[in-house]
């Protein structure tokens, strides 16, 4: 069973995040900022990444540059799935490593789906 | 003695302008109250909302995790009304979601009105203390733009803090794959 990190400050987002994935069969992991985050994701190794942008302590960008920094991560996908959506975010996103930019409020199939392809 | 009462008139104009600021900033700021509390109003009302909504939501989820669950251990074992009942959560999942970012949105606009407030106020204070010399227009000019300054940096403030959570409608759901 593939495990993914869920990262976000609203717990309703999390919340939803959570249950569009385990319904699908995957494990699920959360956490409320960049920093716990990080610290979820090297005490458990995890498949996917999946983090919101604005958060306190830890913003999303921070946390993919993080990351990346850790062996264990260089190759896992990262995705952020955030209310931003200017191309200039996106770049910034692409540019600190992650592998994909998704817009909120999220479409569960199309959640599902991009899921399946970045874990393929 | 021409110039003196030119410079009395003009001081009396200055000190009438800068009253007429303080008056229209208090008044501004007395409606921005108003609003600040029907802004908090209407996000507890949403709280309340989107609390049993989740609740209701949660009660029909975990249903759904646990037969899945189920059907991983045992593939057959899926009720008939299983995709039914998933297609209608996920339907859900989205409209929970714009529950969750109008909340952000409302938090935004309240700290929008909040530094507003705090702006106006101070602008306001800078009126308090009297002037040194009340028959001289240039204190009274200088205390009008003092309160005018403040007023702009509260509005540039409000626009260069201010976030604005929710996506426009043309990006909402969109998905970019480096």
């Amino acid at each position: 069973m593939k495990t993914i990190l869920a990262v976000d400050d609203s717990a309703t987002m999390r919340e939803m995040v959570a249950f569009v994935l385990e319904s699908a069969g995957y494990r699920v992991i959360e956490a409320e900022d960049g920093a716990q985050g990080l610290d979820r994701a090297t005490t458990t190794s995890c498949d996917l990444v999946i983090t919101d942008q604005n958060m306190p302590n830890m913003d999303g960008l921070t946390l993919v540059r993080s990351l990346r920094e850790l062996r264990d991560y260089k190759s896992v996908p990262i995705l952020l799935l955030t209310t931003e959506s200017s191309d200039a975010m996106k770049a910034q996103g692409r540019a600190a490593g992650a592998t994909g930019w998704l817009v909120k409020p999220f479409d569960p199939a199309t959640l599902l789906e991009v899921v399946q392809k970045v874990l393929r | 003695m021409e110039e003196k009462a030119s410079r009395a008139t003009g001081a009396t104009d200055a000190a009438h302008a800068a009253s007429l600021l303080v008056t229209v900033a208090a008044t501004l700021n007395e409606r921005l109250a108003l609003t600040a509390e029907e802004l908090a109003r209407s996000q507890v009302l949403l709280r309340e909302a989107s609390a049993e909504l989740m609740t209701a939501f949660r009660g029909a989820a975990d249903r759904i995790v646990e037969a899945q669950k189920d059907e991983a251990a045992q593939p057959a074992s899926r009720a008939p009304d299983y995709d039914v009942v998933l297609d209608h959560l996920y339907r859900a999942v989205q409209h929970l979601q714009s529950h969750d970012l109008v909340n952000q949105l409302i938090d935004a606009q309240k700290m929008r009105v909040d530094k507003m407030r705090e702006k106006l106020g101070e602008a306001i204070s800078l009126a308090g203390p009297p002037v040194a010399d009340p028959g001289r227009p240039e204190q009274w000019i200088e205390r009008s733009r003092a309160m005018l300054d403040c007023i702009v940096a509260g509005i540039k403030q409000i626009d260069e803090e201010a976030r604005q959570p929710v996506a426009g409608k043309k990006h909402a759901g969109s998905v970019d794959l480096f």
